[in-house]
């Protein structure tokens, strides 16, 4: 199973990989979400979701099944 | 007479204006009809 | 040189990047707030002067992200700078941009460019610079983005008079695009720029992509031949995003240094407060309880005063003016109709402060952070947070509030459900009925009843408003995705001007949106109560004399009786009377009708609706009417009118019933349909019947 935005934990990084255009709303791309960006998962709600992340310097919240549509890449090295 | 007067036209405009505001139908300028205009 | 006509100005930007700061800098208190036609969004423009005696007339559009709307209000943006022959189409742009999000905040700067609109790039927050580390070599970026560019910080104040030369001087900005975007569909666009040549190719682009009309080219020459399907035009536009995005990582990567070594950031260390599992909650709540207490105690000062001043206006026009028709109408319909009107804003305005801080400050976006899960269990959004908070000053702000949810459903039953929430109008209500039917005890020591019953009626408010909101999220089916995407900007301290503007907005948002509507139909409700048909009411005297022939009484108590009777001839008695029959059921007589019709103005007239059917002529005095209410018997029953099972009655059918004319109008004009505010009307008066029937039936 491809890993997504919403199967990183806390504090994990990850590179954004791909994702279906018709699932995700042109705003979050034009936010910085595009394939090659960084995401890093700095808050989970309470309930698991939204999801609070930086995606490429941008600091937003988006809803867990949209996390779900967005492929990532791990990052195999820790940035300090 | 002519405070009878004013005070008739003053309730004439606050009719009209409730009725103009809850029963006249607005013509809408713009194409959006109903809520979601699947503007995505 | 001067020149007469002013100048153009649009202010466009990201949200959150102190834009409105801007407009408030420039303009700072001529600027006006009013509507596109036809639809909800704001247009707010102001006037600033310039140097060398120059006018401008500034703009100030929606926050977007990019011209690719995605929402109406994002749409009426990219209109307006498509179309040359609109009057507000602008000389110059000034594009706002927050430095430490340069990166994103450009991506809508490339777009603009691309329109060849003279374009001014505003980089705003400059005093947070040094704190971020953040090193700007502004000549380079001004050569790469072919722009003039203002470095500013609108909350110190600074660079706003370089700002103004710069505009000033609008004419000699370069105006071409500073990157191709047709490139990322040569065939395509080549095509569309051989076939309309005249037509900036970037103009034709928005228009295929979105509902746009404009002057010179109608979508549909175009949609034939050119329209793809949504699917591959998304397709397009996510390269497009890339192909930017590209140019700017490019440009920053010389133009923008950051020093992460001395860069600081209290963002981390608060939200892991403001977001916790427990605490966050904890503080939510904290800051919700200490915002109704100040609320509270705030107001009753200025309303107390509001009140007496226009007591005492209405005194005055009675015995000052002639006598006659139209001095009543001055004293007794109008000027309490306004006051009742004003006596609002102080905790409407108190409200909005609160507000408006969070807002400021950052903190909301936190709040729908930790709620958003939970409202969608209802249908709500995360973002009917503030709506539903606002609704407890009163729902006509409330529903404005919701426009920026996203999600067509989740804001339609936010804008239906908020009117149950307790509004300041049903206060009075609350408080003259408890202190009738409601002892003066203390449970358990230390809770006093009838506060007790406030807070219960409260709760009952908002457990209505979710459960309502659960029934329609089963009911309605409405289809639309969910798109939430909420920014959470850095936190910053509430700047001052930004706050009071904001809160004078919201207020006058009340005052026009609900006032007119109040005082119109005050008007009309005091015509049918001072005149009436038949002998009963036009020779009220004669008809109140003959009955006190044993016992005459004194001047003042004669006048009551007779404005007594005369009500209760009226239309608007008559009215009462012939509702009778329906509201028995619920414990009511016709008195309690009449009021309960006057209340349609504004549930707040039923106090002093009341306090006439009661033959009081003085409404200061809450004792005397109190009173006269607790002794009054009902000729059927022989029973006390003001019983606990009719005072708890009347309770909930204040709590569930729609009475609020203005909010009706105020739904219509935000869902842009009939069938929402009837169907409201409907529904909550019928569960308001309902409830107060079976309430009533229990308790009696």
């Amino acid at each position: 199973m491809r890993q997504t935005i919403a199967s990183l934990k806390k504090g994990e990084k990850a590179v954004i990989r791909d994702f279906d255009v018709e699932a995700i709303p042109l705003k979050l791309l034009e936010m910085g979400c595009l394939p090659g960006n960084l995401v890093e998962v700095l808050q989970v709600a309470p309930l698991g979701d939204p999801l609070y992340l930086n995606i490429n310097g941008s600091h937003l919240a988006i809803r867990l099944e949209t996390a779900r549509e967005i492929a990532i890449d791990p990052l195999t090295i820790t940035l300090q | 007479m002519v405070q009878e007067i004013l005070a008739y036209i003053i309730l004439a405009a606050a009719i009209f204006f409730l009725v103009r505001k809850f029963l006249w139908k607005k013509k809408n300028e713009k194409n959006c009809g109903e809520g979601d205009c699947g503007c995505h | 040189m001067t020149s007469t006509k002013n100048i153009n100005v649009a202010l466009i930007g990201n949200p959150n990047t102190g834009k409105t700061s801007v407009f408030n800098q420039l303009t700072g208190l001529n600027q006006q707030v009013g509507n596109y036609p036809g639809i909800t969004v704001e247009k707010k423009i102001g006037f600033c002067k310039l140097p060398y005696n120059i006018k401008a007339n500034i703009l100030d559009l929606p926050g977007t992200y990019s011209l690719n709307a995605s929402s109406i209000d994002e749409n009426v943006v990219i209109e307006m700078l498509l179309n040359k022959n609109d009057k507000l189409y602008p000389d110059v742009v000034l594009v706002v941009a927050d430095v430490e999000n340069l990166k994103r905040n450009l991506l809508l700067f490339t777009q603009i460019k691309d329109l060849e609109i003279p374009t001014i790039l505003v980089i705003n927050m400059a005093d947070r610079m040094g704190a971020k580390g953040i090193s700007l070599d502004v000549p380079y970026l001004e050569a790469q983005l072919k722009t003039k560019i203002a470095v500013i910080s609108s909350r110190k104040g600074t660079g706003i008079d370089e700002l103004k030369k710069l505009i000033v001087a609008y004419q000699s900005l370069p105006t071409e695009p500073c990157l191709n975007a047709s490139i990322i569909d040569p065939e395509y666009f080549n095509r569309l720029r051989k076939t309309f040549p005249n037509q900036l190719l970037y103009k034709l682009w928005l228009v295929i992509t979105q509902d746009v009309n404009f002057a010179q080219l109608d979508r549909n020459e175009i949609r034939n031949s050119y329209t793809r399907s949504q699917i591959e035009l998304k397709k397009i536009q996510q390269k497009e995003t890339i192909k930017r995005y590209q140019f700017i990582n490019e440009v920053l990567k010389d133009g923008q240094k950051i020093n992460l070594a001395t860069a600081k950031d209290f963002r981390i260390q608060l939200d892991r407060i403001l977001t916790h599992k427990v605490w966050g909650y904890a503080i939510f709540f904290a800051i919700l309880f200490v915002i109704f207490q100040s609320i509270f105690s705030w107001s009753a000062v200025p309303m107390d005063f509001i009140d007496s001043t226009f007591a005492s206006l209405s005194t005055l026009a009675a015995q000052h003016l002639p006598a006659g028709v139209l001095t009543d109408l001055i004293a007794q319909g109008i000027i309490p109709g306004i006051g009742g009107i004003v006596i609002f804003i102080p905790q409407i305005a108190f409200l909005f402060l609160f507000i408006s801080m969070l807002e400021e400050s950052g903190y909301m976006s936190r709040v729908v952070f930790l709620m958003d899960k939970i409202m969608r269990r209802f249908g709500l959004s995360g973002k009917s947070v503030v709506p539903l908070i606002s609704g407890t000053a009163c729902a006509i702000p409330a529903i404005m509030a919701t426009r920026n949810i996203e999600n067509w459903k989740e804001r339609l039953i936010t804008i239906l459900v908020t009117p149950f929430t307790t509004c300041s109008a049903r206060l009075p209500v609350y408080a003259i009925i408890i202190a009738l039917v409601i002892p003066e005890k203390r449970v358990l020591g230390i809770l006093n009843l009838q506060g007790l019953t406030l807070m219960l009626l409260y709760l009952i408010g908002f457990g209505t408003a979710i459960v309502a909101a659960y029934l329609l999220n089963k009911i309605l089916k409405i289809n639309g995705k969910t798109y939430f995407v909420v920014e959470m900007p850095g936190y910053k301290l509430p700047m001052f001007k930004n706050v009071s503007l904001n809160v004078l907005e919201k207020t006058k948002a009340f005052v026009w949106g609900a006032g007119k509507i109040i005082l119109a139909i005050s008007i009309v409700l005091w015509f049918l109560a001072s005149s009436g048909p038949g002998n009963a009411f036009h020779h009220a005297d004669q008809i109140v004399a003959a009955q006190h022939l044993s016992e005459p009484l004194s001047a003042t108590d004669f006048e009551n009786a007779v404005a007594s009777q005369k009500l209760e001839n009226s239309y608007i008695g008559i009215m009462g009377k012939a509702i009778e029959p329906a509201i028995a059921p619920l414990g009511y007589d016709w008195k309690i009708g009449i009021a309960l019709i006057s209340s349609f103005a504004a549930r707040e007239v039923f106090v002093g609706t009341l306090a006439t059917i009661y033959s009081v002529g003085d409404t200061d005095n809450e004792n005397t009417i109190k009173n006269k209410m607790q002794t009054e018997i009902h000729p059927d029953t022989g029973q006390k009118v003001f019983n606990f099972a009719t005072g708890i009655s009347l309770l909930l059918f204040y709590a569930f019933a729609m009475q609020c004319a203005s909010t009706l109008a105020i739904t219509k004009k935000e869902t842009n349909s009939w069938k929402w505010p009837a169907t409201q009307l409907v529904l909550m008066s019928g569960l308001a019947y309902l409830v107060a029937l079976v309430t009533y039936q229990i308790l009696k």
